[in-house]
């Protein structure tokens, strides 16, 4: 037969002997259904714990007042890009890889943004009086840390070499979800980025970079886990970040 | 045959989903929905892991704001709210541990045996916090459903008993048990697979 209904399941994780004989026969000889049983199962041998502790009173004015202590200037950006969809901005001519950028990214990018300042100044710099004579010269580059704790993740750094610009990356914990590691360029205006392709091998990996998207303003690496749904677009859970400076 | 019970569970897929959206785009009052909804997972998570009320109430603090701060990387999908924010959580309540072990000198001590007292207290902190989501899992349930589990898995009442007391039939009740299993199921899922 095949999966057991999961209603089915949950019948007979509350009561062993409430069950058909082929049901029974069925989840003692199939590895998924044996272990989905035991996780209902778990459910509830971990009922019983005691009532939550709620947080102190004037906790709550706390967090929203340290929350809106953030710098006005990340905030505001923020809200602004995701108040209205962003525009389809075309990156390069019809058939290359391009999406929208989903607006929680939308947000962070234009936060990063207004922190960047210097990095435009550098990254021209070095793209607009290349020493000739060095072939491979780093143009930018950044340390890659985690969204959530800040934790370091790495490094990555653009190469030019003869025109051709090439992202180096070296990351490091990127932790072991389930999916692939997939490397982008998002925008720093918030609206816009491209794929530059998956680190198959381990946590190195070299990626061309489309002609111009750098000095476009495309400079935030962004390493995502993807899921292996198909789904061609940004999963939405980034690993690791930095913006190239 | 059960109408209604259903419904009401893909309501509040629906309601984490959206309050996560709400978030992400930086809306003050999804932060405040937020904390009413999670913060007491958050404290006592990090009450039960510290033993400390202020440590407990400095890192609930920080994983709020947190939680504000990176709200661009929470993908709004229902169930992931409450992980995300146990993630964050994790991470202060290592960084307090960290900070203990180095205010006690006994960093030589933690770093001769780092896997061992890793292992211990990663599993210890698992099991309280599923037990934790457990419990906030079943506090969120709508009525009758919230009873009906409180009434079949805290206090061992057959289904039977728990018609009689609730007053419904003994299918409805079956129904709720089972679809009620099945949703503290999901949540618990979810925080495990952020944990993996």
């Amino acid at each position: 037969m095949s999966h057991v209904d999961l209603d089915v399941l949950a019948d007979l994780a509350l009561d062993p002997t409430d069950a058909p004989e082929d049901v029974r026969e069925h989840v003692a000889s199939c590895p998924d259904c044996t272990a989905l049983l035991a996780s209902l199962g778990d459910v509830r041998r971990l009922a019983g714990a005691e009532p939550l502790v709620s947080a102190p009173a004037g906790l709550r004015d706390r967090v929203l007042a340290e929350a809106r202590s953030t710098p006005q200037s990340t905030d505001r950006p923020a809200d602004d890009t995701a108040d209205r969809p962003p525009p389809p901005v075309p990156l390069v001519p019809s058939r290359a890889r391009r999406r929208r950028i989903p607006a929680w990214a939308a947000g962070l990018a234009a936060v990063v943004t207004l922190l960047a300042g210097l990095g435009l100044g550098r990254l021209t710099a070095g793209e607009t009086s290349p020493a000739p004579e060095e072939r491979a010269t780093v143009v930018a580059a950044t340390a890659l840390t985690s969204l959530d704790s800040d934790a370091p993740r790495g490094t990555a750094e653009a190469v030019r070499d003869d025109g051709a610009v090439t992202l180096r990356v070296s990351a490091r914990e990127l932790g072991d979800a389930i999916g692939f590691h997939e490397v982008w360029l998002i925008n720093v205006d918030g609206t816009r980025m491209v794929s530059l392709g998956v680190l198959a091998s381990g946590d190195t990996g070299e990626f061309q970079v489309p002609r111009g998207v750098l000095e476009d303003g495309y400079r935030i690496v962004d390493i995502s886990v993807e899921p292996h749904d198909g789904d061609p677009t940004h999963s939405g859970v980034s690993l690791a970040r930095g913006e190239l400076a | 045959m059960v109408s209604g019970v259903r419904e009401f569970e893909e309501d509040q897929d629906d309601d984490v989903r959206s309050l996560a959206a709400r978030l992400v785009s930086g809306e003050e009052t999804a932060l405040e929905a937020v904390y009413d909804r999670w913060s007491a997972l958050v404290h006592t998570y990090a009450l039960r892991a510290l033993g400390d009320v202020h440590d407990a109430e400095d890192v609930t603090q920080q994983v709020f704001v947190a939680a504000w701060r990176s709200r661009h990387t929470l993908t709004p999908t229902p169930g992931a709210l409450p992980s995300w924010l146990l993630g964050i959580a994790r991470h202060k309540v290592a960084d307090v541990r960290a900070s203990r072990a180095r205010d006690a000198g006994r960093i030589a001590a933690a770093a001769s045996l780092p896997e061992a007292r890793d292992v211990a207290e990663q599993s210890a902190d698992e099991d309280v916090t599923e037990r934790l989501v457990v419990r906030q899992a079943v506090e969120e349930l709508p009525d009758p459903r919230r009873t009906i589990m409180f009434l079949a898995f805290w206090e061992g009442c057959s289904h039977t008993e728990i018609a009689e007391a609730v007053g419904l039939p003994l299918g409805t009740v079956k129904s709720h048990v089972r679809r009620g299993l099945i949703s503290l199921h999901q949540q618990l899922e979810g925080v495990r697979r952020e944990s993996r």
